[in-house]
């Protein structure tokens, strides 16, 4: 045909050429030029470029180490290339229809070993590290560490491809960046991308794309290419063309699960999407997209994205449901590919990852946990289908934990050591210690009080903190951070303990924060850090102050306190409990009967007193040698009588917890009838059965 | 169930997805379609075609629906990209629920001429308010929906 041969014709005299002028490089120009005798055009010059890049560089490289001979040329676009046989499981998946991103992966293994014959320059495109088409590139690279553990890598790939994009006009910026690209650091990419895509797409009408052709087929042989991710055109719809493939590389670079096509299609806005937007490559596998996750996680081994075993019963539950979509009514279905669709939800996963899910989304992670916990209880055993729905968030484990500052002995400060998250650190400042004023003998009582508020919100956070490496302690591997982290705690609860023991001018060890609501979480939490003897002091502290922190407790809150103190007291022995009865009942000069008529109208007083009892009972009945101190047993005996005979006048309120053995306790010592009359006192104020002590 | 962060929620609605489980026995010729509230007050109906992190939207086969009083009127626009910061809100159109709204369907002329005087009659009632109160020495600004900083 005529008009074939004339734009051949046109095609081999703009092929060999710059084009010089802008005018050349016209839209109404271009918008002719697609068909088969240009392609072929560009084929053979490719070649050539091939053979020249080949003969300069040396033997390419593919992922599994072997050679590519240099008779591997580029094939399509000739007439009958002898094209191997195309990957079995390929075929299918660009026809596939969405919810193909599961299964796409597994196509990557396998891809690689039957296109090396095939492709030139392809590498198998399957690990994540073997993104480096450019055989110039290859030299360099070869001497740098493994790149397949940095995962930076691949983004920086994708920010310098992107970036590329963006110059498309100046061949010298590519080369330049395509070849820095490996040097970028991974905090510039991700997040600039701005609209990669759509700035792609703004292109789409304009077939500048075939400019783009004729740009990269001139560059010179050691500019090729901005690195592309061979592992994301895998998930493109349609098959490649010639064109496509030229448009990447200059054919040095492509998909290795490409089948040879056949007939050059035209070139569609899609893709020439191959390399933008969606489809740039994947960033660090720290997160797993939703859609699928339960397959990606299978996909990606190691440190990598864990969802929350909930979150993926959830996830498969939910796959289940909306597997049955219908498809194939609609013609204009699936203008989004499946690619695209992922990366959206990548890059909204990755704003959410965190390493610390609970210390930096505590109110979310909380609710669910209680949510879920409550939901189980309810159902115990009954599968709910009707779970909350919760917001997918990518959960990361900590892999390596480092040393943000490094002190070393003897010198007289720290080594600031640089890294991704702290590019500065700055030598942390010592707060320095505010004077207070010791003229004022005086102060507000608000001022004090607000003080005290004050200082117990910063041992909060140094509680929360504690409690936070506790945590982690579960997840964490080596023995030498681990003892680290003990030390770390150990020194923060020490430190805790002593701001709340010693408080100036004000009376007694931790009163004052008792008296708090917020100071007796704080207290509840830190019990269980505190060594032996400092419990037992706090514990002690509590038991003689009963009386006025049962009347100032107007938020009762001191139930709070029940459950650690509890487990304290599980750990007296026989002495220290006759100590702490004796405090008990003659606490701030009140009578034994006031103090107990107190104890026995607050829930938290009588609970304490309860479970006082039921310890020595325990301690008595168990046969292990008491070692007791004179007059332990009189005093013993005297509390009994004396609490029994509150306990069976006075009227009780419902205790937190009424242990079982109290009975069998009040048994031993006194008469059946008061011991009836006892039991139905204490049972009527409870509505429940006890419960096992 | 579970959700995606961000416009990644939208993924699922694309293209007609039908949310629910199809009716028993039959086959589910409905496609959902959305509704999208923009910002300048205009309301799009069409099928969510695409999106991206900023919730730029892709409708395709889109409708205008102009509601005056209880009348409404569609004009077809055919594909609308919708820059995700004037989106007021998105939601699906359920076409199994009922349809016994009091709203009469016109024809796109008589509904822009509905509209047309709407917007009249606002103006000269705004006009007669800020003459009024200029008479008074008062002024009140009138605050730009698009400039809100």
């Amino acid at each position: 045909m005529s008009d074939s041969e004339q734009q051949q014709n046109a095609a081999q005299e703009c092929a060999p050429q710059w084009p010089e002028k802008g005018e050349e490089w016209s839209d109404v120009e271009d918008g002719t030029e697609m068909d088969c005798g240009l392609l072929q055009a560009m084929a053979e010059e490719d070649e050539e470029i091939n053979v020249y890049n080949e003969e300069t560089f040396g033997m390419d490289l593919d992922s599994h180490g072997t050679t590519d001979g240099p008779g591997d040329d580029l094939q399509f676009g000739k007439p009958s290339p002898p094209t191997p046989p195309p990957p079995d499981p390929k075929p299918p998946s660009p026809r596939r229809v969405p919810s193909p991103p599961r299964q796409k992966p597994q196509y990557l293994p396998r891809t690689a070993p039957g296109h090396r014959g095939r492709f030139r320059g392809q590498r198998g495109g399957l690990g994540r590290g073997q993104m480096f088409e450019d055989p110039a590139v290859m030299r360099i690279v070869e001497g740098r560490p493994s790149i397949k553990s940095l995962d930076s890598a691949i983004v920086d790939y994708g920010s310098a491809m992107i970036r590329s994009n963006f110059e498309y006009d100046d061949s010298a910026i590519v080369c330049v960046i395509g070849h820095r690209g490996r040097g970028q650091h991974l905090n510039s990419s991700f997040m600039d991308f701005p609209y990669p895509a759509s700035t792609f797409r703004g292109r789409r009408g304009e077939p500048r794309g075939s400019f783009s052709r004729r740009q990269f087929g001139h560059r010179g042989p050691s500019q090729m290419h901005a690195p592309m991710a061979p592992g994301s055109p895998v998930f493109s719809r349609q098959p490649l063309t010639p064109r496509q493939l030229y448009n990447q590389s200059g054919g040095f670079m492509f998909p290795p699960n490409r089948p040879c096509p056949s007939t050059p299609q035209p070139l569609t806005p899609k893709m020439m999407q191959l390399r933008f937007g969606a489809n740039s490559p994947r960033p660090s596998p720290f997160y797993s997209p939703s859609s699928n996750p339960v397959q990606h996680l299978s996909r990606y081994p190691g440190p990598v994205t864990q969802l929350h075993p909930q979150h993926k019963r959830l996830l498969t539950q939910k796959q289940r449901m909306f597997q049955r979509k219908l498809e194939g009514w609609d013609p204009y279905c699936n203008l989004m590919t499946g690619k695209e669709k992922e990366w959206i939800i990548r890059l909204q996963m990755i704003q959410l990852q965190s390493e610390n899910p609970y210390l930096e989304d505590y109110y979310y992670q909380e609710y669910y946990r209680r949510k879920e916990a409550k939901m189980a209880e309810e159902e115990l055993g009954i599968r709910s289908k009707r779970e909350p729905p919760k917001l997918t968030t990518p959960y990361i484990t900590k892999t390596d934990t480092y040393t943000p500052v490094v002190h070393i002995e003897g010198s007289l400060g720290q080594v600031a050591v640089s890294t991704c998250y702290s590019p500065r650190r700055a030598i942390s400042a010592v707060h320095a210690v505010q004077a207070q004023s010791p003229h004022e003998e005086q102060k507000d009582t608000r001022q004090q009080r607000l003080e005290i508020l004050s200082k117990i919100e910063k041992l909060f956070i140094v509680l929360l903190e504690v409690e936070e490496t506790e945590r982690m302690k579960t997840t964490v591997l080596s023995e030498a951070e681990e003892k680290r982290f003990m030390e770390k705690t150990q020194r923060k609860v020490a430190h805790i303990y002593s701001q709340l023991q010693h408080h100036p001018d004000s009376g007694g060890e931790f009163l004052p924060f008792l008296l708090v609501s917020k100071g007796k979480k704080l207290v509840a939490r830190l019990l269980p850090f505190l060594q032996r003897d400092s419990a037992l002091n706090v514990l002690c502290i509590v038991t003689s102050n009963l009386p006025t922190l049962m009347s100032r407790d107007s938020d009762e809150a001191l139930p709070v306190l029940y459950p650690p103190l509890r487990n304290v007291i599980g750990g007296l022995t026989f002495s220290q409990l006759i100590g702490l009865l004796k405090d008990l009942m003659s606490s701030e000069s009140l009578t034994t009967f006031e103090c107990l008529t107190l104890a026995c109208q607050n829930k938290f007083g009588l609970s304490l007193l309860y479970a006082l009892l039921s310890h020595g009972e325990k301690l008595l009945s168990s046969g292990v040698p008491l070692e007791p101190s004179i007059g332990d047993f009189e005093t013993w005996t005297d509390v009994i009588f004396q609490v029994a005979g509150q306990l069976s006048q006075c009227s009780l309120v419902e205790p937190l917890l009424l242990p079982s053995n109290l009975l069998t306790l009040f048994c031993r010592y006194l008469d059946k009838r008061t011991v009836h009359q006892l039991k139905s006192n204490m049972e009527s104020a409870t509505a429940f059965l006890a419960l096992p002590s | 169930m579970n959700y995606v962060p961000g416009t990644a929620s939208l993924i699922d609605d694309i293209d007609n997805v039908a949310s629910c489980l199809p009716q028993t026995g039959s086959i589910v010729t409905d496609y959902n379609k959305h509704l999208v509230l923009l910002r300048d007050g205009r309301t799009l109906i069409g099928y969510l075609r695409s999106i991206d992190q900023f919730a730029n939207l892709v409708f395709h086969q889109t409708v205008e629906r102009i509601h005056v009083g209880k009348k409404f009127g569609d004009i077809p626009r055919g594909i609308f990209i919708v820059r995700g910061e004037n989106v007021v809100l998105l939601g699906e159109i359920d076409v199994e629920k009922p349809c016994d709204t009091v709203l009469q369907q016109v024809s796109i002329e008589e509904i822009l001429e509905e509209q047309r005087l709407q917007q009249q009659t606002k103006q000269e009632t705004e006009k007669v308010k800020m003459q009024v109160l200029k008479d008074r020495g008062l002024s009140i600004p009138k605050a730009d929906n698009l400039d809100e900083y």
